[in-house]
């Protein structure tokens, strides 16, 4: 096995930062043709007028999800080299939520206000100016909340570890969820039409 | 609207989900975002209030000696807009303006779009990522961390929508 090229030193650390541009050029492209750099589009979802965010976001998911796991069981990939996201149950929560308002007030997440700006949107680079007042504040009350950030630390575990189950179980329900959500986006895009 | 000129979402999707199988496959890690502008915070604070920017134990961890060199999420961004500009020129898309709900003032948009850069920063800190980092990297990964932050970002922002009804209208 030799993937993650880097991991296993195929890709060394120099190319490993012109492969980041040219990952993001591609990253950015979807994002901006998907119209996810448009703040109208981005908050659509949250009024039911517009379903470009749950459409690119989870079929991404699906496609990503699908070629990891698919290329980890033909052994071409090693997943125990794949640097996992930890889960905090609260701290993620509480955070989500707050994302989500902020989301929705300012019309955008960080990747998409860099496609926002760079579709020529001064309010993305605005938003991006907040985004880092928001770190910093952060970085400020961190000696107050350093206990609630590390708190229910359940480490790097997976929907299928947790559950007992197959991954593929929770691909296909994935997959089932998503197309029963895109087909009733579908349907109630065309009868608003 | 440019909207007929966009890609179909299920086609920016799969491309999405292409370049993030191809981040873990080379990288062995995901995309990112939000780390890129903790990074340029706490470098800007550091060069002019360097004293106090030295006390702030969590900005630190952003102080290496050459962090901007070598943030491969930093790189990233930088690639996502140029990808971005890509895309928005080659379709004529590119305009300059501060996007808003057709009533609003742009004092207000002004406000609404730094205190919710604001809200959205503080909470990328907490939850230890973004959209990006969590939700499409996690969420892909099966990560239950990727997955409880996507279920409390799309209920909490439903909720937020009914309180600000005529934010985008």
């Amino acid at each position: 096995m030799i993937a993650p090229l880097f991991e296993y030193g195929i890709v060394g650390e120099s190319t490993s930062l012109i492969i980041a541009v040219i990952i993001g050029v591609f990253f950015g492209l979807f994002l901006e043709r998907g119209g996810l750099g448009d703040p109208h589009k981005l908050t659509g979802v949250f009024y039911l007028t517009d379903f470009a965010v749950p459409k690119v976001m989870f079929t991404a998911i699906l496609v990503a999800s699908f070629g990891l796991y698919l290329l980890s069981d033909l052994k071409l990939l090693d997943i125990n080299r794949i640097w996992f996201v930890p889960a905090y149950f609260w701290p993620q929560l509480v955070g989500g939520a707050l994302f989500g308002v902020g989301f929705l007030i300012s019309g955008y997440c960080p990747g998409t206000a860099v496609a926002g700006l760079a579709s020529g949107r001064i309010d993305a680079l605005i938003m991006m100016i907040g985004v880092g007042i928001g770190s910093l504040l952060f970085a400020i009350v961190y000696p107050v909340i350093e206990g609630f950030y590390v708190f229910s630390n359940l480490g790097a575990v997976t929907l299928p570890q947790i559950l007992g189950i197959n991954h593929w179980f929770v691909i296909v329900f994935v997959f089932v969820f998503a197309g029963a959500m895109f087909y009733v986006m579908e349907k109630y895009e065309k009868k608003k039409v | 609207m440019n909207k007929d000129k966009l890609w179909s979402p299920y086609i920016a999707g799969i491309g999405l989900g292409l370049t993030l199988l191809a981040t873990f496959y080379v990288m062995g890690k995901g995309l990112g975002a939000s780390s890129t502008f903790s990074l340029l915070s706490a470098v800007g604070v550091n060069a002019v209030f360097h004293d106090f920017a030295s006390r702030l134990e969590y900005l630190v961890r952003y102080l290496g000696s050459d962090a901007l060199l070598k943030d491969w999420i930093l790189y990233e961004v930088i690639g996502l807009f140029i990808g971005a500009l890509i895309g928005a020129l080659l379709s004529r898309n590119f305009k300059i303006k501060l996007d808003r709900g057709e009533k609003m003032p742009g004092r207000t948009r002004v406000l609404t779009a730094l205190t919710g850069g604001i809200l959205v920063g503080f909470a990328s800190r907490l939850a230890r990522g973004c959209t990006s980092g969590l939700a499409l990297t996690g969420g892909a990964q099966l990560a239950v961390g990727g997955w409880v932050f996507v279920i409390a970002m799309f209920v909490s922002g439903f909720i937020a929508a009914a309180f600000f009804r005529r934010l985008w209208s």
